[in-house]
């Protein structure tokens, strides 16, 4: 009986592994013939295989319900980056914003955008002058000649005119 | 179990967002840009002056307007230039004998105008100051200095756009 026990405490260390599988052929004869004379690790056995039943049952029911997107995704984008694309499916699939809309990472990217539409808004749409086609001369000034303005709006041509006096002769003497 | 989203998926869509930044910046600083660019003005020098007759080939274009604005009898093209403006920078050309210079400098650029202030300078002295909006297809014609030859000069400026 004690030599039993003795068995019954050394097995009861396999017995886990023997349970997940994972002993070697030799550790599993050991069990198995360890099993057949000691109804105590037996019931061990069937005490784990209920409580494993009792756990997985509820796991895969939950698992049932459960359709775990993100993991679908992931595995999804992972069999298409497998296959060979065009260059504008690539493109189309790296433009996909998608998975950016379902987080918040768009409200600190879409002030952003607001804000330098507001700046750029400011130099772009800046109330320009209305020129006018007649108004080609802004301003002319001459210290030491009279000038002359004068357009030709048929040929548009504007002449801007230094009246300057000739050179004189020098005086002969 | 606990899904949580890979460093890589979350690397991945920082560089999304970050290009889009960057194609959206380019985008919106290119009017920026395109308005500090440069302008092209084609200058002309002329030489009118009742010595001899007739017109510089090269001054075919404004045959017509030159013979209709002036009483001179001939026109010979003594020099052209095709100057590229920047805001601000002066660029100028100077007559053969160096005595008169005209001086241009871009002062603004907006859509399809070109102010273009113009300065012509006679022996260090500055005879005429003008500022000129130069739109596309129209021509403007600083004239009147004196040619050393008799005669007049007659700069004919043009914008390209």
């Amino acid at each position: 009986m004690r030599q039993m026990k003795d068995s019954c405490s050394s097995i009861s260390k396999l017995l886990e592994k023997y349970f997940d599988q994972e002993v070697t052929d030799k550790e599993r004869l050991l069990v198995e013939g360890h099993l057949q004379d000691c109804p105590a690790c037996r019931d061990a056995l069937t005490s784990m295989e209920e409580v494993r039943t009792l756990i997985k049952i509820p796991i895969e029911k939950a698992a049932q319900k459960e359709d775990f997107p993100w993991v679908w995704q992931k595995i999804e984008r992972e069999i298409r980056s497998q296959e060979k694309r065009a260059w504008w499916q690539s493109l189309r699939s790296w433009l996909d914003l998608s998975p950016l809309l379902k987080k918040k990472v768009w409200i600190p990217a879409v002030a952003t955008v607001v804000v330098l539409l507001f700046i750029t808004a400011q130099v772009i749409f800046k109330k320009t002058p209305s020129y006018s086609e007649t108004s080609v001369v802004e301003y002319v000034e001459s210290e030491t000649n009279n000038v002359m303005v004068y357009d030709l709006e048929k040929a548009k041509v504007t002449v801007i005119w230094l009246f300057e006096e000739p050179e004189k002769e020098p005086a002969a003497i | 179990m606990v899904i949580r989203g890979t460093g890589e998926g979350t690397r991945r869509n920082m560089r999304r967002i970050a290009l889009l930044l960057i194609v959206f910046f380019i985008f919106s600083f290119l009017p920026l840009s395109m308005a500090s660019a440069q302008v092209q003005v084609r200058l002309r020098a002329i030489h009118a002056s009742d010595a001899g007759s007739g017109v510089d080939p090269s001054l075919r274009d404004l045959h017509k307007e030159l013979g209709s604005l002036f009483s001179f009898t001939s026109y010979r093209l003594m020099r052209e230039e095709t100057l590229n403006l920047s805001l601000n920078q002066p660029a100028s050309i100077s007559s053969r004998e160096g005595r008169i210079i005209l001086e241009t400098t871009l002062v603004g650029l907006h859509r399809g105008v070109a102010e273009v202030k113009i300065r012509v300078v006679r022996e260090g002295s500055e005879i005429l100051n003008t500022q000129v909006r130069l739109f596309p297809g129209r021509t403007v014609l600083v004239g009147g200095p004196r040619h050393t030859r008799g005669g007049v000069v007659i700069y004919a400026l043009h914008a390209n756009f």
